[in-house]
């Protein structure tokens, strides 16, 4: 088993990195009522962790009996009826899904099948909470239309159930959502946080740990705290006892990214911009999401870059990180954006150096 | 003052490729010497000037001694016939001379003015072969300073030629392969592609990168009489001085003469301003043909004039047809009022050896015609016999035999009640005409059925043909469809008809795809009545593959027509031109066959349409006419793409451009956007280090990804309104930003458009997705963490594959195992999983992540995973072999866990599997021997004793199996039967 899952906290009074938010949520969920909660905050910052904690305070272990379900629901939608197959994780309790995971067709899953859930109050009544508890990842990624249909759920059905919402970025969560919520901030863990976090665990596996390698891996892990865990452990893996310079590795994508940027530095040809296009499907079909590659991408081309330039690359990263979220090919708006650096890149090269 | 211009071909020897030999011209040799009288020629000085300039301004030209040179001009000059020289000086008095004694031939002097100029031309023409590999065509060039320059540039090619040689010798032009055909045989012609038409890219496939014309766009391209190049062919090699190569073989085509990818004997030309010693130079030296420069090609054309007036005179010893054939280049000619009569005097004459009337005054022609008129063309010269049918005629003969012996192939053993047995088998009773329109399918029908004297019954679709009514004793009063039934069904119907002239009837069942709403149930009851025919059934249609005659397909026997060749075609529509004294040369008729994309009725009707206003047709009318009027044709996308960024990719309205685009809105973009880094954009002119280019590419990506943008509005809001826009920012602004020469950027790839690639992107994509769903499932349903997709891939895998792979490769073999199945059952990884997870690490030019595992190692990490299969605590349905089913269930159907009561990890978790739709659950379970056994017995003690329950839900078999207590215990149960079928489950993987 991995660390990760190992030490995850179980309770709230387990929590060690964010220990005032679980004291808060602790006292909230003790007393009776419950607003519906919207998490936020980077991933590895500990949300899913929060959130089974509460459910566990609220309705006890009872919520660790998960039972998966893959269901296929026919909805019917005016002239068609549509098939969406689910995947909901669901305990007598609550019941977890990500409903984005139907893409542009998400509005029927608010629409059809939370509100279904929402609707029917839960069977088992012996506990004390009078309702259910939906869990919805990955809120920040439904469409605009979905969020509309959640909110009248969210008011209609809210004797019968809570929502917790769980995204990266309140931003692209509607206002009128996160008004009916209780927003939780979930900061990125601070290295030093996460220094403490993998010295715990260091403590609890035995292992002789170098001074300063728990920091190393904090810095490379860009305050996440689960890849900071994921690495401590690929280290382990890779070579115990620790030794003090000893190599951090990166995330395979990682260093792929990494040498896409080195290929574009060093050359900017049509030649150079399709075989990038290449290597940037080859990260798309191992399934690695075009934003984070767009982001990874720039975060490794402005390491090399002239610091006059930083900026105009940047605004247009933003550019076209936008467009590839209203579009749907995601590698023609990286393209665009590797073409557009290229040309600013050459085109400054030449007036510096002619 | 009179000018001579000069300009003549130096034959090189046969098969020797020396650059130093000088021979003497052969009798092959054409040399031509013209002249011209300044005076006469008032708008031709202004012109001269600037290519003049141009020549002298192209200092890179390299002239080798295959063009013209002063030394060679003197040396040949020596060598032509006397006469000629006499009477260059003497032109009044030959002018006279020639008037009477040559044949000579003289065209309709439609709108010119009656001028008064003096042209001589002389001839000396290749003695043995008909094609002439001659011009000579009047040139204007000082040849004072031509000397001079050639002087010059002859020093200099000394030099370089050697280096240009190497340099282009990996260049053969070659039409690709991907023509439909219509191919001229001793070369391809200029769209040899047979997809790009006159306005392609022109066929020809570039290896690497042919460098821009030097003095592009430099130079005035010069506009001669339309028929001034006509019946000449010309080859283009190498990069021209100004010239891209597409103008070029526009200009020659324009201006008559035809352009072809290879030399052959027939080649009169080749144009080229650089010996570059590839294939083409070579083989031209060889065959004797002649170089051209593109100033000789600008003088050639620039001579032709139609302001200067020219007549054409011959030398003695040459053949009627040769003057025909003179005649044909030198459209206009302005005769003398005083050789008027002459002339007319010529005209008859020259009629009357029977030639193509192609002479004859307009006003002649149109009395002759005029009784005739009535029928239109299509009509008028439909084909009588089988014979006359354009192309195919393997066809032609295949209905032929089919319906020749369809009688005693089916009817006598019909008749002698044999049954079918004696049919063989491969015939049909039916035969399906199928291909485009207007290339005669249904004439090819009738006429063979004609021959063959058959009556034809002909029923389309302007009758109805439903199904017939039941009642089928209503006969052939009742509708359509009944008739057809009493028809076929009663011999003797028609028999009575006309015993002796008619004895047997077909029928013709014409556009049988037309079969609409209208006519329901038409085909299925064409195949009822195929089925019991008596008679011959053709069936016409279109689209042999149309879904509505899927089922029709089968009763027939299939002939495919193709498009006939654009020869073939021209040919036939020269006979009809000539029939209708029109006057129209080959290359407009071809040219006008290509337009119409081989249907042969709409060729003739243009024909005629064009015949009522002109009685002269040139190629300039007939690109001019059906560019507007282009018969919609099926593009495919390649070729879509391949008009927009084609070299004329600039050139094309907006309205033709939409229409490409558009003609697959779904693909073209696709295709686009894969492509669009390829051309070297034509608008950026000079461009030394790529900035412009960069640019370019920059904004047509953006424009790309707008049109991405756009295409979401209208899939997923439905905003088809916005399909225009979609067009224009998907495909139309990059090709107009980019549109050019396409290069190719990786070594050995083929100079033509990929397909796009993001359609195999994204589904390869998709698949990964969904292995990757698979295993989120897994992982989630080892209850040990609730991560998501993202989450696992971007920030597990690289974990997951060192635990997975690590000790594989570090450990002893047995403690590696070992340890991998603990983890994978720790996580319920099946091994497809582990295959996943390797796959989606994978990266093009990094290792292999199962490098350095043994193969050893592999096959036992499987054999050590498949024993465990027997006490695995299954947790998710997909890992659930059934025997019942070959393959594994789609999804997950449903998995139930529940924590041990302290929520410690540990291996043996109660499980609750329940299967609701389907199939009876087994564990896997390979070789069950007697240790398998008694492991199973153990777990099952064992998971009672934590109170497993597991429960199944048996639906198919309803058999002894309905509750088991275990997935396990099926083991003991399922028989060895259905061992083969789970081992062979095992390796499955949904790909």
């Amino acid at each position: 088993m991995l660390w990760v899952d190992k030490y995850r906290p179980k309770t709230l009074d387990k929590i060690i990195v964010h220990e005032d938010i679980a004291s808060n949520l602790k006292k909230l969920v003790s007393e009776q009522d419950c607003p519906h909660l919207l998490f936020y905050g980077p991933t590895g910052s500990g949300k899913k962790t929060l959130i089974m904690a509460v459910l566990k305070q609220m309705f006890g272990v009872a919520v660790e009996k998960v039972k998966m379900e893959n269901k296929t629901w026919k909805i019917d939608a005016g002239t068609r009826t549509i098939e969406l197959e689910v995947t909901t994780l669901s305990s007598t309790f609550h019941v977890e899904m990500n409903p984005s995971d139907a893409g542009f067709q998400d509005r029927y899953i608010v629409q059809e099948i939370i509100k279904e859930m929402a609707k029917s109050r839960p069977i088992i009544t012996k506990g004390k909470k009078g309702f259910k508890v939906l869990v919805l990842n990955e809120v920040d990624k439904l469409s605009k239309e979905a969020q509309h249909s959640l909110r009248r759920t969210m008011e209609k059905y809210s004797a019968s159930c809570r929502l917790i919402l769980c995204c990266n970025s309140s931003s692209r969560v509607t206002e009128a959502v996160r008004s009916r919520c209780l927003n939780v901030r979930v900061n990125a863990p601070t290295e030093e946080q996460i220094i403490t976090a993998l010295e715990f665990i260091g403590k609890k596996e035995g292992l002789q740990l170098p001074s300063g390698f728990a920091a190393r891996i904090a810095a490379q892990s860009n305050r996440n705290l689960r890849r900071a865990i994921l690495t401590f452990e690929t280290c382990r893996v890779q070579q115990y006892p620790f030794t003090n310079n000893q190599v951090v590795p990166l995330m395979d994508w990682e260093q792929y990214v990494s040498e896409i940027a080195s290929d574009i530095m060093k050359e900017q040809s049509p030649k150079r911009l399709f075989q990038v296009r290449g290597k940037i499907y080859e990260l798309l079909i191992n399934c690695i999401p075009p934003e984070i590659v767009l982001k990874k991408l720039l975060s490794e081309l402005l390491k090399k870059l002239d610091s006059e330039l930083k900026h105009e690359v940047c605004h247009w990263a933003a550019y076209y990180e936008h467009r590839m979220r209203l579009g749907q090919k995601a590698i023609f708006h990286i393209e665009a954006f590797v073409a557009k650096f290229m040309s600013i890149y050459k085109g400054f090269l030449i007036a510096t150096f002619g | 003052m009179s000018d001579i211009r000069r300009w003549f071909m130096k034959q090189h020897d046969k098969g020797s490729g020396n650059a130093l030999s000088k021979p003497p011209a052969k009798p092959e040799t054409a040399a031509a010497v013209s002249k011209t009288e300044k005076a006469s020629a008032p708008p031709q000085k202004p012109s001269e000037k600037p290519s003049h300039g141009a020549q002298e301004g192209s200092g890179r030209r390299k002239t080798s001694k295959y063009f013209s040179t002063p030394n060679s001009e003197d040396q040949s000059t020596k060598q032509k016939p006397k006469e000629e020289s006499t009477t260059e000086r003497t032109p009044a008095k030959r002018k006279a001379q020639k008037v009477i004694d040559e044949s000579h031939d003289v065209k309709p002097p439609s709108a010119k003015k009656p001028h008064k100029v003096e042209d001589d031309d002389d001839f000396v023409l290749p003695q043995e072969k008909k094609t002439a590999a001659s011009v000579c065509l009047p040139k204007k060039l000082k040849s004072e300073s031509t000397r001079v320059n050639n002087k010059a540039s002859v020093d200099m090619e000394e030099d370089n030629e050697e280096d240009i040689d190497n340099e282009e010798v990996g260049s053969p032009l070659k039409p690709s392969g991907r023509g439909r055909g219509g191919r001229e045989k001793g070369g391809a012609t200029a769209g040899g592609r047979g997809r790009g038409g006159g306005s392609g890219r022109g066929g020809f496939m570039s290896f690497g990168e042919r460098k821009d014309p030097p003095h592009k766009g430099q130079k005035e391209v010069p506009d001669g009489a339309p028929d001034c190049l006509a019946g000449l062919t010309f080859v283009i090699s190498g990069t021209l001085d100004s010239l891209e190569r597409e103008e070029a073989e526009d200009l020659i085509k324009r201006h008559g003469g035809r352009v072809t990818g290879s030399i052959s004997k027939k080649t009169n030309f080749l144009l080229a301003d650089e010996d570059i010693g590839g294939r083409k130079s070579t083989k031209a030296k060889e065959l004797g043909t002649s170089f051209l420069t593109e100033d000789g090609l600008f003088n050639m054309i620039r001579a032709s004039m139609p302001a200067k007036p020219t007549v054409q005179e011959e030398a003695k010893q040459i053949s009627i047809k040769k003057a025909e054939d003179v005649q044909s280049r030198i459209s206009l000619v302005k005769v003398n009022v005083n050789d008027n009569k002459v002339g007319e005097s010529f005209l008859s004459r020259k009629v009357a050896p029977g030639g193509p009337p192609a002479g004859a005054s307009p006003a002649k022609r149109k009395g002759s015609i005029s009784p005739t008129d009535s029928l239109t063309w299509t009509e008028k010269y439909k084909p009588k016999v089988p014979n006359d049918i354009i192309g195919n005629q393997s066809l032609v003969k295949q209905l032929h035999d089919w319906l020749k012996s369809w009688d005693e192939k089916f009817l006598h053993t019909g008749q002698t009640k044999k049954g079918k047995k004696q049919i063989d088998g491969g015939a049909k009773k039916a035969i399906l005409l199928s291909g485009s329109p207007g290339i005669g399918k249904t004439t090819s029908a009738k006429l063979v059925s004609q021959m063959l004297g058959f009556q034809a019954i002909e029923v389309n679709a302007s009758d109805s043909r439903g199904k017939a009514d039941s009642k089928i004793f209503k006969g052939i009063s009742g509708s359509t469809a009944n008739s057809i039934k009493e028809l076929i069904s009663n011999e003797a119907l028609n028999v009575g008809t006309d015993r002796l002239k008619h004895p047997k009837s077909v029928l013709i069942m014409d556009e049988v795809d037309g079969m609409s709403a209208g006519d329901r149930g038409g085909v299925a009851d064409l195949i009822a009545s195929i089925k019991i025919s008596k008679i011959p059934i053709i069936c016409i249609c279109n689209d042999r593959y149309s879904q509505k005659l899927k089922s029709l397909v089968n009763y027939c026997q299939l002939l495919s027509f193709r498009k006939p060749t654009k020869h073939q075609m021209a040919k036939r529509l020269l006979q009809i031109a000539n029939a209708e004294g029109v006057q129209v040369n080959e290359i407009a008729l071809e040219e006008l066959a290509e337009r119409v994309n081989g249907d042969m009725r709409l060729a003739i009707n243009e024909l005629q349409y064009m015949s009522l206003s002109l009685s002269v047709i040139k190629y300039d009318d007939i690109r001019g006419r059906l560019l507007s009027s282009s018969k919609d044709e099926d593009i495919s996308p390649f070729t879509a793409v391949d008009k927009l960024f084609g070299y004329n990719g600039g050139k094309l309205r907006m309205d033709e451009r939409i229409d490409l685009s558009m003609s697959d809105p779904d693909l073209v973009p696709l295709l686009i956007q894969e492509n669009y880094l390829n051309y070297r954009p034509a608008s950026a002119g000079k461009d030394d280090n790529g900035v412009k280019r960069m640019n370019m590419i920059a904004r047509a990506a953006e424009s790309i990804g707008d049109g991405d943008l756009f295409n979401v509005q209208i899939r997923r809001y439905r905003q088809w309104q916005l399909s225009q826009s979609g067009c224009l920012a998907s495909s139309i602004i990059p090709a107009a930003l980019l549109h050019g020469q396409r290069e190719v950027l990786e070594q050995g790839e083929r100079n033509f458009n990929r397909f796009g690639g993001w359609l195999g992107k994204n589904s390869t994509m998709g698949k990964n997705i969904r292995l990757l769903e698979d295993m989120h499932t897994h992982i989630l349903a080892s209850r040990e963490t609730s991560l998501d997709r993202q989450t696992l891939r971007v920030d597990y895998f690289s974990l997951l594959l060192k635990q997975l792979t690590y000790p594989l490769r570090m450990l002893p073999k047995d403690d590696a195992v070992q340890q991998v199945v603990e983890f994978m059952d720790t996580y319920s990884l099946s091994q497809e999983d582990f295959d996943t997870v390797v796959e989606l690490s994978k990266f093009q030019g990094h290792p292999s992540p199962l490098e350095g595992i043994p193969p050893m190692v592999k096959a036992a990490l499987t054999r050590a995973y498949k024993q465990g299969n027997s006490s695995r605590v299954v947790r998710a349905a997909d890992l659930i072999t059934l025997p019942g089913l070959k393959k594994a269930p789609k999804k997950r159907i449903a998995a139930m866990l529940e924590p041990v009561d302290n929520g410690a990890p540990e291996e043996n978790d109660n499980a609750l599997v329940e299967s609701e739709d389907e199939g009876f659950l087994d564990t896997e379970d390979q070789d069950a021997s007697t240790s398998g056994e008694s492991n199973v017995q153990l777990d099952i003690e064992s998971s009672k004793a934590k109170g497993i329950q597991v429960q199944l839900d048996l639906k198919n078999s309803e058999s002894s199996n309905t509750k088991k207590k275990t997935p396990a215990s099926k083991s003991k149960l399922s028989g060895v039967a259905e061992k083969s079928e789970r081992n062979s489950g095992g390796a499955k993987r949904k790909r």
